[in-house]
């Protein structure tokens, strides 16, 4: 991730650089926009935040240049309660205040650090200018297609949790049929190998020991 | 796939959170920790004292009011319209163009094909299709490049490296036809459609 950052901060945010290798769009960058989350929704809460307390500070200091009563609070009063501040309020409220400002502040100063990666796949296409990502629930579905196949029971009996590294399969046999982790194995793992994900996962299959009657 | 600064988001997200958290701790400080209230009291109060000083040497000829209140009204507007600036940035990027490029050919001259081209060509090929719930083709302009996104919705059970490979080859198609090979990213995403959607049963 940091290596991308760098990338970007070097082609510079929102110009239009000159396109590199040619007519041709750095995929790379493209997929990275893709398979990570926008922070845009949160920018624009952000800006709309600042906006507010500006907007307010502006209304205070125009009124107070041109010499009229403040509108909330006199800049002045304000200024000699927050020197005072621990006197004034009480702890309680000033804690709990607090409390919330630090809250709201972690939560942007998080959403800038944290790598924000959504829970998709690339998929490796041969084709340099064509880019594939899939959704992690679109592979479980399909995995959960051929484990059923291999396993022969019905869909309900099978569950697929795809994660970034790892693809973990749970099925529950019909009882008194028996089902060799084996072949799940291998089906499972033919097809994810045929879909060439980048990173590629690795399989755990779990079969239950209750089995389901009647299924 | 859109133009959205996202280096300056993360740092402009980072700065204003990394101040609310700082503000934040410092009233829980303040409010249970007695000793960081006298060091506020100090550290405070001669700010205040200094600041109170420039008010003073910056006032009109003859009238109580400081002119630093003015530049501050104005600093405001500006820090608002910045704002302004940087919420316009988020998500843009969408065009309308496919290829627009000179040709010197036996009648030179401006080509340009309109995005509606693909987008139509590509949702009318796949619209047919019982293994997709829904797909969209959106043009875009990656740094000066026009792009296509297609967004894919299958079904249950669709094996999604089959269908990345059929619709790649529809690509192809329409690049012959374009004459010019568009840089594309197929999205093979789940929604509300398909996961309320029956699971295709004959593939």
């Amino acid at each position: 991730m940091s290596h991308k950052l760098v990338d970007e901060l070097l082609a510079g945010p929102g110009e239009a650089a000159p396109p590199p290798n040619g007519r041709q769009p750095d995929m790379r960058r493209v997929v990275h926009r893709e398979t990570h989350s926008s922070r845009a929704a949160v920018s624009v809460v952000a800006a709309v935040l600042v906006m507010g307390l500006a907007a307010y500070g502006l209304l205070e200091s125009a009124v107070h240049a041109i010499g009229q009563p403040a509108w909330l609070i006199e800049p002045q009063l304000a200024a000699e309660r927050i020197v005072a501040l621990p006197a004034g309020l009480s702890p309680l409220l000033l804690g709990a205040g607090g409390a919330v400002i630090a809250m709201v502040g972690l939560f942007f100063l998080l959403n800038a650090v944290l790598p924000g990666r959504r829970a998709r796949h690339v998929l490796n296409s041969g084709n340099p200018s064509t880019a594939v990502v899939v959704d992690d629930e679109v592979i479980a579905s399909a995995l959960a297609r051929s484990a059923r196949v291999a396993a022969n029971v019905t869909p309900e009996q099978v569950m697929v949790v795809v994660s970034r590294r790892q693809v973990i399969v749970n099925v529950r046999p019909t009882s008194g049929v028996p089902v060799t982790e084996q072949a799940v194995l291998a089906a499972v793992e033919k097809e994810l190998s045929e879909m060439s994900l980048d990173p590629q996962p690795e399989v755990r299959v779990t079969i239950s020991t209750a089995g389901v009657i009647g299924a | 796939m859109t133009s959205t600064p996202s280096f300056l988001n993360r740092i402009l997200i980072g700065i204003l959170g990394a101040k609310l958290l700082a503000v934040g701790i410092l009233l829980v400080l303040l409010a249970t920790v007695p000793a960081v209230g006298t060091w506020w009291h100090t550290w405070s109060g001669a700010a205040w004292r200094g600041l109170n000083q420039v008010f003073d040497g910056t006032r009109f000829p003859g009238r109580p009011e400081s002119w630093l209140w003015i530049m501050m009204a104005i600093a405001l507007v500006i820090l608002i319209g910045l704002m302004v600036a940087w919420i316009a940035q988020q998500g843009k990027g969408r065009s309308n163009l496919l290829v627009a490029e000179f040709d010197p050919g036996a009648v030179p001259g401006d080509v340009r094909i309109s995005g509606g081209v693909a987008e139509q060509a590509l949702k009318h090929a796949l619209a047919e299709r019982p293994d997709l719930a829904g797909a969209t083709v959106a043009t875009y302009d990656v740094r000066g490049i026009p792009a296509l996104k297609i967004r894919l919705q299958p079904r249950h059970g669709v094996a999604p490296h089959l269908l990345a490979a059929e619709v790649t080859d529809l690509v192809a198609a329409l690049d012959a036809v374009v004459g010019k090979p568009t840089p594309v990213l197929i999205h093979i995403g789940a929604g509300a459609r398909t996961r309320f959607s029956r699971a295709e049963r004959v593939r």
